[in-house]
């Protein structure tokens, strides 16, 4: 566990030192729920259109902002297999648990204070757009997206262990994109139906969104939360034994 | 650390690391005395980073057996492991980190939790600092330092766990003249009690450095023994004549 540990936070010092790391986790989230605020503002009322709506899209950008810790744990995985520093560490007594739990940890940390910059973004915004928000929602959330975090860094961990450090964020950026148009999080998924809603349906990326939103909204129904939950929860489950799986046989490839 | 006499630290018996039909090495066997320090001296492909890569771990042989202190290479990974540091051919460095964090962080790594508390690591860590004078760049970022300072800061790093064996891969690849002597005294005082393979293709630091050196050509050891006993076997004065001579022969 001490092994674990001292990765992790060896971790969360080279991503603290990125730059990029808090433009696109943090700052371009909230660039994206501002815009998106003042979009919904622009709308006339009789449209009735709610998308960008701030108690509806705080839930969206908070899986919008995962598709970047994804994309940056894909980079910090691959950048290490490329140096030889991973190498070095292989060589040690650490095992291979310590690697895998070393990178999840630090990234879950970052969705989680993710989460709670759009969750105070979100009040800031409900506060002069004179939208309410439920407090006890906007707390959950951050909760309650820990499964779709974890799904997203399985995600960055697998493309970082099987591609190298110029291949692998062109890999997640499609992700991104998949992820943010089929999470029907700048548009409404579910209103649009047809074959749109059931390719959505195939994927994990809609049901990510739809906790997200639901719990801000503190609808805790089958249908718009539990079914949801389970779905984004055990798709989380199963891409961290995948990624545990393909990290250590590329570690041993590597070798 | 306590050295018996003529302890056999490392035994290679038969070694062999295949890549399909490529015989990266060739069925090597050689042993160093305990406070011994070997150079493999060989050209580029001749087999003396895969023979590093077998004896840290990093690489499964194909055949015949490697013992680090008693213990197979290949059946007790974990014990070789915590007795063995290594400085790979690149620097392998956590580049986004200081010279401290980088030092901290294999402290953290190497130093048992139950022996060695938070102060006792911070002790280390200082120590090491000081021995290897990194004091002066210790708040740097390792990306921003020379070639130089970074190869000193890996040996460092393999010096963390106070290991008995080390394993210098090409430690002064690519440094200037200047800053490869001040490597080989940094070099020359880790040797004290311990047992060091060095890997290198320059005569002069193998002549300079070692006590025994091992001529491989690929991948196997085609000549061992100390600089005058290579001398007697050849006829020849110098490890570079040796060298060209064993090669050439070897080629004919």
């Amino acid at each position: 566990m001490n092994r674990t540990i001292q990765f992790a936070k060896r971790n969360i010092i080279e991503l603290s030192r990125d730059v990029l790391g808090y433009i696109f986790c943090i700052a371009f989230p909230i660039l994206m729920l501002i815009v998106m605020s003042v979009v919904n503002e622009s709308i006339p009322k009789e449209a009735g259109m709610h998308i960008f709506r701030i108690d509806y899209l705080s839930g969206g950008i908070i899986v919008f902002g995962q598709t970047f810790v994804m994309l940056f744990t894909a980079i910090l995985v691959a950048t290490d297999r490329s140096t030889s520093f991973l190498m070095r560490l292989f060589s040690s007594p650490m095992k291979s648990s310590d690697y895998t739990n070393g990178y999840i940890l630090p990234m879950l940390l970052v969705g989680v204070i993710q989460s709670i910059v759009t969750v105070l973004a979100s009040c800031v915004i409900a506060g002069i757009t004179g939208t309410e928000l439920k407090v006890a929602g906007l707390l959950l959330v951050i909760l309650f997206s820990i499964p779709s975090a974890l799904m997203f860094l399985s995600i960055g961990l697998i493309f970082g262990s099987l591609f190298n450090e110029k291949s692998a964020p062109g890999v997640c950026s499609v992700i991104i994109s998949v992820g943010t148009f089929l999470g029907g999080i700048f548009f409404d998924a579910e209103g649009v139906g047809g074959p749109i809603l059931k390719i959505c349906k195939c994927l994990p990326f809609l049901y990510c969104t739809k906790v997200a939103r639901s719990t801000i909204q503190m609808d805790f129904q089958w249908e718009s939360f539990g079914k949801p939950l389970l779905i984004v929860s055990l798709t989380a489950l199963a891409l961290v034994c995948l990624a545990i799986l393909t990290f250590r046989s590329k570690m041993k490839a590597d070798q | 650390m306590e050295m018996s006499q003529n302890k056999d630290m490392i035994i290679l018996d038969n070694l062999s690391k295949h890549y399909g039909t490529k015989k990266a090495v060739d069925g090597i066997s050689l042993s160093v005395k305990e406070g011994e320090m070997l150079a493999l001296l060989g050209v580029n492909g001749a087999g003396k980073s895969t023979t590093i890569k077998m004896l840290s771990c990093l690489t499964k042989p194909s055949g015949g057996t490697a013992k680090i202190d008693g213990h197979d290479v290949s059946k007790e990974q974990t014990l070789v492991k915590e007795i063995v540091g290594i400085s790979t051919q690149d620097t392998a460095i956590a580049r986004n980190l200081t010279v401290e964090e980088n030092l901290s962080f294999m402290a953290g790594i190497y130093l048992d939790p139950k022996s060695y508390d938070k102060k006792a690591r911070r002790e280390r860590v200082e120590e090491i600092l000081q021995d290897f004078k990194l004091d002066e760049v210790r708040k740097t970022k390792s990306s921003k330092l020379s070639g130089g300072w970074q190869r000193r800061l890996s040996i460092a790093m393999a010096m963390i766990g106070n290991p008995k064996v080390i394993l210098l891969d090409e430690p002064t690849l690519g440094l200037d003249v200047l800053a490869r002597r001040e490597l080989w005294r940094e070099i020359e005082k880790i040797k004290k009690n311990r047992t060091i393979i060095l890997t290198t293709h320059y005569m002069e630091e193998a002549e300079a450095l070692a006590d025994k050196i091992a001529i491989m050509i690929n991948g196997k050891i085609v000549m061992a023994g100390t600089l005058e006993e290579l001398e007697e076997k050849t006829g020849q004065k110098g490890l570079e004549n040796i060298f060209v001579s064993v090669a050439e022969g070897d080629r004919a």
